[in-house]
């Protein structure tokens, strides 16, 4: 894997060699057509691009010949500077000069800065309409002319996409093939099969990491937002980034945008203090909000954190009742981590007063169904007087997941992994019947089981959650899933392997059912469908 | 292997059977008005023809991308009757309908010589999605002059508004073909009743 800043150094390069063949069909555009002023402009804004990028990078060179020419041109388009042959010949030779600097990065020829070229630039700069100083003659450094293309390519996301639902069907072939192999129990394709293996996984992810761009392209948005964010609501903020480096799906990244932005404006409207209540809490006069991302295992973690006032459990509680959500002797009792998801229910509030930045009615509850969408996680910890962090766990890839394989009723399902928690056998002894429900005692917590044949396949109104007599066999297969911090059995009819699925939104209509994330194609040619965690509890809890 | 690739051929066999029938059809049609030299050249509109229940439905041969044995169906729980689950076309998933089902048409007995295990898909393509149609018997193919298309038919203002879907009647020796808007068969309610769901 190449460094990040030799990344960054072929970025450059490719970018700075188009504005460079773009300033010589420019300017030669403008020595037909000197009056044209949108090619000068052009010229203007590119030479100040590459000025800035140069400076950012640390190409000096480029960025202060940049900066003559920038100068010469914008002489030219206040006019006070004519566009005659002889400040042609000398921005020729300085727009070849920046494409021999630009070049020679890459290269271990240095390349010599010619004194008199520069003299020339600064004297069409500096004598302006006075011509008495003559130009001296530029020895040409180069005569040979190389043409030559750029080594990067700029690519439309969505093609990316199509490459990634290829490859995502060539995985459902290959995996249909490999079956095929130990079906026939051919060694040759068996063979054939491995070597396939071998390189479409090498395919896919390196599509995957063509889909990959650092989370610093979101991140280094944000001192600019919250600036203006603490400014308006009159806070002093310090933001601390971390972990900008880290690789992340293109389109995940995209779609977790606005629910960043909006966590962030959260984080400053109500979670950090003014400045004077901070002080009088004994805190720093300004807030600290970190936001970091780090890899972990398949996915990657986002975590925002405030040292502001922390969320009131109690004001939580009370809201949650108020809002009916819950019934006040059950909310008394319940843990930390799900009076916590009662604020992604849509429409819950504790905000007091709208102000311009946050608390217009657009909750939490936006950021959980964005999450939800790419099969990602969210859950908030928080001390009261101490702050809170929001934990996002996000896939890097949109397309391939883990997920387990199960069957109910002849039907093949799977639930992607980073909504399960562990898969438990349990005599049907071990269940019991409460109220209209089944609890089993799962490691030393009382979860909810339901067994998924009665929830998906039997008429609603013959629906009987709670009724144990249902269940088929002794022993019980149990998925343990979470969702917005509740744990949930489901109790399958068989259980299958782990395995890496592709999986295929569903196709319009049948896109709008939410019960299903997808479908894949398993090795067989068979469909199986991808049950959504967070829909099949949703659906389990309405129709409780 | 060898039992696919014959079923994959028996619909499209079918469906040439047809278009012999159907230039048949154009021949005679062309026959009846002697008068009208010109007729020949008139505006024509393919369809393809299949049952439903006791009646004779077509739709636009554009709107239909394939005829196929109906593949393996899998169930989706918890969507509306007529939507009789997934099924794998050539890696593409998409929805499988029950027409009769839906439009509540009552189905009739097979006739004697069919399986009744065999049953034949239309994958449609409306403007934004592939939902595949099954069918009973195999589809025919039919060409037919676009004036045997009576296309507000007085009825139609006899039945629901929202019933739409019906874009004409042909009539051609005698048959009556209740031609349908693809486009239209899933109204917004009942996307929005699949999600409720």
């Amino acid at each position: 894997m190449k460094s990040r800043e030799q990344e960054y150094k072929e970025i450059f390069i490719a970018e700075a060699l188009e504005y460079f063949d773009a300033l010589n069909r420019l300017i030669s555009e403008l020595e037909k057509r000197p009056q044209d002023d949108q090619v000068l402009a052009e010229i203007f804004r590119m030479l100040h691009n590459l000025k800035a990028n140069a400076k950012a990078i640390g190409y000096l060179q480029i960025s202060d010949v940049s900066h003559k020419l920038e100068t010469a041109f914008g002489l030219i388009r206040n006019k006070e500077l004519s566009f005659s042959d002889e400040v042609v010949g000398v921005l020729f030779d300085g727009i070849d000069l920046l494409g021999e600097l630009i070049k020679s990065i890459d290269s271990e020829r240095q390349v010599e800065v010619d004194p008199v070229l520069i003299r020339n630039l600064d004297i069409i700069v500096d004598s302006l309409s006075d011509s008495t100083v003559e130009l001296a003659k530029v020895q040409k450094f180069s005569t040979s002319r190389n043409l030559t293309l750029s080594d990067l390519i700029y690519i439309q996301v969505k093609k990316l996409d199509h490459l990634m639902n290829l490859v995502g069907e060539l995985i459902i072939d290959r995996d249909r093939i490999l079956s095929l192999s130990r079906e026939l129990d051919s060694d040759e394709l068996k063979t054939v099969g491995s070597h396939l293996y071998r390189i479409t996984e090498d395919l896919q992810y390196s599509v995957m990491d063509a889909r990959l761009v650092s989370i610093g392209t979101l991140f280094n948005k944000f001192p600019r937002v919250v600036r203006d964010i603490a400014t308006a609501e009159k806070k002093e903020i310090d933001l601390e980034l971390s972990g900008q480096d880290i690789q992340i799906d293109r389109n995940i990244l995209q779609i977790m945008t606005d629910s960043l932005l909006h966590l962030v404006r959260n984080a400053i409207t109500h979670g950090i203090e003014k400045p004077e209540q901070r002080v009088r809490a004994d805190k720093t006069k300004a807030g600290l909000l970190q936001l970091s991302a780090r890899s972990d295992r398949e996915s990657v973690v986002i975590t925002l954190t405030d040292d502001g006032k922390g969320i009131d459990i109690g004001k939580v509680k009370k809201a949650a009742v108020a809002q009916q959500l819950v019934p006040a002797d059950v909310a008394e009792n319940l843990p930390d981590s799900e009076v916590y998801s009662f604020l992604f229910e849509p429409g819950f509030s504790l905000a007091k007063e709208v102000t311009e930045f946050s608390g217009r009615g657009v909750g939490l509850d936006v950021v959980k169904n964005a999450i939800d969408s790419i099969g990602g996680r969210i859950r908030i910890e928080s001390e009261k007087g101490k702050g809170t962090s929001f934990i996002l766990q996000l896939p890097t890839s949109i397309a391939v997941k883990g997920a387990l394989l199960f069957e109910i009723d002849s039907i093949f399902y799977a639930i992607p992994l980073i909504h399960t928690d562990s898969v438990v056998a349990l005599d049907k002894d071990e269940l019991h019947e409460v109220g209209e429900v089944l609890v089993a005692d799962i490691k030393g917590e009382t979860v909810t089981v339901v067994y998924l044949d009665e929830l998906l396949n039997v008429e609603e109104s013959q629906m009987r959650l709670g009724d144990k007599t249902r269940l088929k066999g002794q022993v019980q297969n149990i998925i343990i899933v979470s969702y917005n911090n509740r744990k949930l059995g489901l109790i399958v009819d068989k259980l299958y392997r782990q395995q890496d699925i592709v999986v295929k939104p569903l196709s319009k209509p049948l896109d709008s059912i939410d019960l299903y994330g997808g479908v894949t194609l398993l090795g067989t040619g068979k469909v199986c469908l991808v049950l959504d965690v967070p829909a099949i509890t949703r659906y389990f809890v309405n129709r409780r | 292997m060898k039992e696919k690739t014959n079923k994959k051929e028996a619909p499209s066999a079918a469906v040439e059977s047809g278009t012999d029938k159907t230039a048949e059809t154009a021949v005679a049609s062309a026959k009846d008005n002697p008068a009208k030299p010109e007729a020949v050249k008139e505006e024509m509109i393919h369809l393809i023809v299949f049952k439903l229940g006791a009646e004779e439905y077509g739709i636009k041969i554009d709107q239909v991308k394939e005829v196929t044995v109906t593949p393996n169906v899998t169930r989706m729980p918890r969507t509306p009757d007529f939507i009789k689950g997934v099924a794998n076309i050539r890696g593409d998933i998409i929805a499988i309908m029950d027409l009769e089902e839906r439009f509540g048409i009552r189905p009739v007995p097979l006739a004697g010589d069919l399986n009744p295990h065999i049953t034949y898909t239309l994958v449609i393509e409306a403007k934004e999605y592939s939902i595949g149609v099954i069918v009973r018997e195999v589809p025919q193919s039919l060409n037919l002059s676009m004036t045997k298309i009576d296309k507000t038919p007085s009825f139609l203002q006899d039945i629901n508004i929202h019933e739409n879907y019906i874009e004409g009647i042909a009539k051609v020796n005698n048959r009556l073909i209740i031609v349908l808007d693809m486009y239209k068969i899933l109204t917004q309610d009942e996307i929005r009743e699949l999600k409720s769901n």
